[in-house]
């Protein structure tokens, strides 16, 4: 009996020792794992935060076309008084208008869209804008592109059978090729 | 086992608990409703009472000023999927009596060889929108235009209605054996087309797209180009100038004859 009740001898006592010894390793390792994984989601959502959207702003979709800051001729982009830059957008079936956003690089942006039927998205390659547009929501978003270049705009919500055709573009330029642009124009794409 | 109530301020433990409980919540609710959104200066936030608001996520309309109007007129009808799609014998009538002055390029059973449109078996939604389109005109035809000029808002309608009751003639071109192009099918995804038929009848519908089936190959092929070049601009938010625009001529030759040879 002793030999059963003693840890420090016997079979039974070692293995137990051992045992312990090795779940406090491990928990230590999951502790550090945990530890590592909160610290990436609090770097990347940091350093590369997309933020929630700030406010709740509402816009119906049946009447989009008749008033308001989605009717045709206002969407596409605004060059605003403190030099950023406003786009505006809608998303329905099955395209995105304007077709082809066109920005400057290296300035403020805010991309302002919604959709006229069903849920769409809105993801810009190469950017980490990807969010929904929900028929009744505006969705806002900051953004600022580092260069020139193209990107494309796919809708990355199914929105029905016509969904795989739903793409746009967004084209960078630098800021003053989009100034002189802005000089004739108060609403500028580049659908050709 | 104590004897000590286990839910009582006395207990050490108990309030130590419930005490950093509330702290942590009213930490997180002062964080998040008050201190972050007020370091966000795209919000624009005018004080404590609206971050608290915005944060929370009431609903507000959006109200950006100075948007720029439209340099020419775009449709106003407000379409959506149930519009008119409800039988009405009396106003089905009354389109009957209005509709005999369309006979004479729509024929009198909404079918012709005019290269105008058939109107037979048309949505509702769809003669409706293109009548009140001509009357404010955000689509002009040197024909249309005058006749949908003097029309009411419910002449419209039960003309529509009408038009919608007829039975769909087959016209005399029809060929159920030709191959639908690719374009109806599946479209062009590479270029922002997608497939016709997803909007215009044989796999799903869209509100406010007209069934083409048997239609004049002349009349599809001009609208397509109408749309292309901005001619014709009365689809709600570009709807259709973003497909027509990306369609090569060949395309839309293809598009016209299927759909002329469809019931």
């Amino acid at each position: 009996m002793t030999s059963e009740t003693d840890h420090s001898h016997g079979p039974h006592g070692l293995g137990e020792a051992v045992a312990a010894r090795i779940e406090r390793r491990w928990a230590a390792l999951s502790i550090v794992i945990v530890g590592v994984l909160v610290c990436m989601a609090a770097f990347i959502g940091i350093h590369q935060a997309t933020m929630p959207q700030g406010r709740v702003e509402t816009a119906d979709p049946t009447t989009l076309h008749l008033s308001g800051e989605f009717v045709e001729s206002n969407l596409g982009s605004a060059l605003e008084a403190d030099g950023s830059v406003t786009v505006r957008a809608i998303g329905q079936q099955y395209s995105f208008t304007p077709q082809c956003l066109v920005v400057p690089a290296d300035t403020p942006i805010t991309i302002r869209a919604t959709s006229a039927d069903v849920v769409h998205g809105l993801l810009i390659e190469g950017t980490n804008i990807n969010t929904m547009l929900v028929p009744g929501y505006v969705s806002d978003l900051p953004i600022r592109f580092k260069s020139p270049g193209e990107h494309v705009m796919p809708c990355q919500e199914f929105c029905g059978i016509g969904h795989q055709g739903m793409w746009g573009k967004v084209q960078v330029v630098d800021q003053t090729a989009f100034r002189n642009m802005a000089a004739s124009k108060r609403r500028l794409t580049c659908v050709d | 086992m104590s004897e000590e109530k286990l839910y009582s301020l006395r207990n050490p433990w108990f309030s130590i608990s419930v005490g950093i409980t509330v702290a942590i919540a009213v930490l997180s609710a002062v964080a998040g409703l008050i201190w972050f959104p007020l370091l966000q200066p795209n919000l624009k936030l005018s004080g404590i009472w609206d971050a608290i608001c915005s944060a929370a996520g009431v609903p507000g309309l959006s109200t950006q000023a100075g948007a720029v109007p439209p340099a020419f007129k775009t449709s106003n009808v407000v379409m959506t999927p149930e519009m008119l799609t409800r039988q009405d014998q009396v106003s089905i009538g009354r389109g009957a009596t209005l509709a005999q002055r369309c006979a004479i390029c729509h024929g009198p059973q909404g079918v012709s060889d005019a290269n105008s449109p058939n109107l037979a078996g048309q949505y509702a939604a769809v003669t409706y929108k293109e009548l009140n389109d001509f009357k404010t005109g955000a689509r002009v035809n040197v024909v249309m235009t005058p006749f949908a000029a003097n029309m009411t808002d419910q002449e419209m309608r039960d003309v529509a209605l009408y038009y919608a009751y007829l039975p769909r003639v087959p016209s005399s071109l029809v060929n159920p054996n030709l191959t639908p192009p690719a374009i109806v099918v599946t479209g062009a995804p590479m270029r922002n087309i997608p497939p016709c038929g997803s909007c215009h009848g044989e796999i799903d519908v869209k509100a406010g797209s007209p069934w083409l089936g048997g239609q004049s190959a002349v009349y599809i092929k001009a609208q397509l180009q109408a749309f292309a070049s901005g001619a014709r601009r009365n689809d709600i938010s570009e709807q259709m100038r973003n497909v027509a625009r990306q369609m090569t001529a060949e395309e839309i030759d293809q598009v016209a004859r299927y759909y002329e040879a469809q019931p």
